[in-house]
């Protein structure tokens, strides 16, 4: 990991002026990316225990505009935001990785895959075993329609690569759900023994 | 059969006879350089368009070998600054591709992005256009204007130095009636957001024959080929090659001053022989070695329009004001000063060197009068809140150095808060200061320095102030 890799907040720009401590020389944290006033204005979100979906943090102003220039102005450094806290909460786990994928079309139109590339930055591995079929998105849909879409994933990989195995899938927001129940429903009929879901926000 | 069949051929290759162009779609990109698929056109027609060679395409990211590593340069805001591009594993192109950061807020230009430039034909200006304004000059604008008129005509840079509230943006009338009159595509560009929206519609009054458009960051769309542009500078990024005079209002305004790439906009956007034309208060030492090393015309205009001398800042201490205001009090001169102004009915500002300081002041405020507002960069308000002040429906407004410039309020008061702040620098507090006395029945007026102890820049300021005076009127 490159110390001084980011010389100003990403966000607001101001100068990080990041101090040299001991913990930086001796273990190999992620260094700073944003100022402390930046992060400031991000709300954790505490998930409370038995619930199968765990989110970081909840969908505020700030929030709203960082995804607005991650996603939609295509800043895909800004992945590296989040990277410390994504992977201090997925390093340790034991279930296999899985982010939520996207249409290929969609692809192309983004040039990259967000919750990928999240992944990524934190150096936390993954696969994929899902495939999307559609390419409309939730956004713009009230709640009873995105409630009522039909399953939009299909099984990328064979059926023995899941049977019996712990899942853990990941998207950048939750908001009705539905995107991650119907990559839960895939999973687990093709025998997946569970399925946890994680989000870095939660709508 | 055959020889039919390659002279149809041939006709292809050349530009196709039979493409009628739109005319919504040759004047929104004439003088622009645009990204592909943001064009506001469906992208079919942008493809026929380039297949019949009506766009010249550029790539949006180039790089050349440096000497260690690559050396990359954005083709649409000229950014040089290597730690702004940044590199992805990209899925369009499939390959380590490079985007350019410095200008993402207008769509991310990639290696991998199509720029589109304009290369059909373009139509002829009209030159029927009116200058429909009954003001006078004083003297010295008069003169001031005929300089610019005749420095625009000869294709000569020009600096137009003129203290605040000199009627700068008057001097202007002539010199683009002029140019307009002959054809030429006119761009009058700023800094700030609040200097367009103020210029827009006192050019759309006084040229009514004339389409002209307004840019700044998020601005509705308007329809019509526009010969007359008020935008600001960081809308230049969107333009190439385009204009026949360039006229940058408020040279030394922030960002300005501080960018590069702005500056290399200013000089991409005009043709190459169009002369550039400056206007400010206070140029920096920069500029004025600039105009006299590359022999720029210059004016100078050391007196205000109303011909009474600028207001003199006052200074007065004000000790620790940041504990007392974290502490939840405001201290007592300044209350007074406050109370003073609400009790006298007179509009006033009240500058702050911070939007959290102004975050904690706010409410303070508003105890000793309720309707007192607050304003700073981010605010979606600030149009409203400042026209509020203008109508006098709110006694006073409090605000960072964002209204610093450009806005005339009728028999404003101004206090500056922390004058001794890195902020506030000569040029910042000269710009503050001009905002008072602007108006003819109101040419006096009070300016006062509230400091934690007074700085060079803030002597500076007074002296230079005082300068200014002592030439306009030799006393």
């Amino acid at each position: 990991m490159k110390r001084n890799e980011v010389p100003n907040c990403l966000l607001c720009n101001a100068p990080l002026n990041e101090q040299m401590t001991w913990k930086y020389l001796l273990t190999n944290a992620f260094p700073r990316t944003i100022c402390s006033e930046c992060e400031q204005k991000f709300e954790p979100y505490h998930t409370t225990q038995n619930q199968e979906v765990t989110s970081l943090y909840k969908y505020n102003d700030a929030m709203r505009d960082f995804l607005h220039r991650y996603k939609f102005m295509h800043d895909t450094l800004l992945a590296k935001v989040f990277r410390d806290k994504i992977h201090e909460h997925l390093a340790k786990s034991k279930a296999i990785i899985t982010p939520i994928p996207m249409h290929p079309i969609k692809l192309k139109e983004r040039t990259f895959a967000h919750v990928d590339q999240l992944l990524k930055e934190a150096n936390i591995p993954y696969q994929h075993f899902l495939e999307k079929t559609t390419t409309e998105t939730q956004v713009g849909k009230s709640r009873q329609q995105r409630l009522a879409t039909e399953q939009f994933f299909k099984l990328k990989a064979s059926p023995e690569n899941i049977k019996n195995k712990d899942f853990l899938l990941i998207d950048d927001i939750y908001t009705t759900g539905i995107t991650i129940n119907h990559a839960k429903n895939v999973l687990l009929e093709a025998g997946a023994k569970s399925v946890k879901a994680f989000t870095l926000i939660r709508g | 059969m055959q020889y039919k069949l390659h002279n149809h051929n041939h006709n292809h290759n050349q530009t196709y006879k039979g493409l009628i162009i739109e005319p919504k779609i040759r004047d929104f990109f004439i003088g622009r350089i645009w990204i592909r698929t943001n064009a506001p056109f469906p992208q079919e027609k942008i493809e026929t368009y380039i297949k019949y060679n009506y766009f010249k395409r550029i790539l949006g990211i180039s790089s050349k070998r440096g000497f260690f590593k690559k050396h990359y340069t954005c083709n649409r805001c000229y950014n040089e600054n290597q730690s702004e591009f940044i590199h992805y594993e990209c899925a369009r192109c499939n390959q380590l591709c490079t985007y350019c950061r410095h200008c993402i807020n207008m769509g991310r230009v990639t290696s991998c992005t199509d720029l589109l430039i304009w290369n059909g034909a373009k139509p002829k200006f009209p030159t029927y256009h009116i200058l429909d304004w009954d003001g006078t000059f004083t003297e010295a604008q008069a003169q001031a204007s005929q300089q610019l008129t005749d420095s625009i005509q000869q294709n000569h840079n020009h600096l137009i130095h003129a203290v605040c509230g000199a009627g700068k943006t008057e001097i202007l009338f002539p010199a683009v009636l002029a140019a307009l009159q002959q054809g030429k595509r006119v761009c009058l560009a700023t800094p700030r957001t609040d200097v367009v929206l103020e210029l827009f519609p006192r050019f759309q009054k006084v040229f009514p024959n004339t389409i002209l458009h307004a840019y700044y960051g998020n601005a509705p769309q308007q329809q019509g080929l526009p010969q007359l542009i008020i935008a600001t500078t960081h809308q230049l990024y969107r333009f190439e090659n385009a204009f026949d005079v360039v006229i940058v209002d408020e040279a030394d305004a922030f960002p300005y001053t501080f960018d590069k790439a702005l500056q290399k906009a200013v000089f991409k956007v005009k043709k190459q022989s169009a002369p550039l034309a400056l206007v400010t208060a206070t140029p920096s030492p920069q500029i004025l070695a600039k105009v006299k090393r590359e022999k720029w015309g210059y004016s100078f205009i050391p007196k205000r329009y109303h011909g009474h001398p600028l207001p003199v800042p006052t200074f007065e201490s004000l000790w620790s004001y940041n504990k007392m205001i974290a502490k939840g009090k405001i201290p007592s001169k300044l209350i007074q000063w406050t109370k003073m102004r609400i009790a006298q009915k007179e509009p006033f500002l009240i500058f702050f060197p911070t939007i959290q300081l102004m975050g904690i002041a706010t409410p303070l405020f508003q105890q000793l009068h309720e309707d007192i507002l607050s304003v700073h960069a981010e605010d979606v308000d600030r149009k409203e809140k400042v026209t509020k002040l203008r109508n006098e429906e709110i006694p006073g407004l409090l605000t960072t150095t964002i209204l610093e410039r450009g806005i005339t309020i009728k028999n404003v008061q101004v206090a500056v808060v922390g004058a001794e702040s890195k902020i506030f620098t000569s040029s910042a507090l000269i710009q503050i200061s001009g905002r008072v006395g602007r108006n003819v029945n109101y040419p006096a007026g009070e300016i006062v320095f509230y400091h934690h102890g007074i700085t060079t820049e803030m002597d500076e300021a007074r002296n230079e102030i005082l300068r200014l005076n002592k030439e306009g009127f030799g006393k």
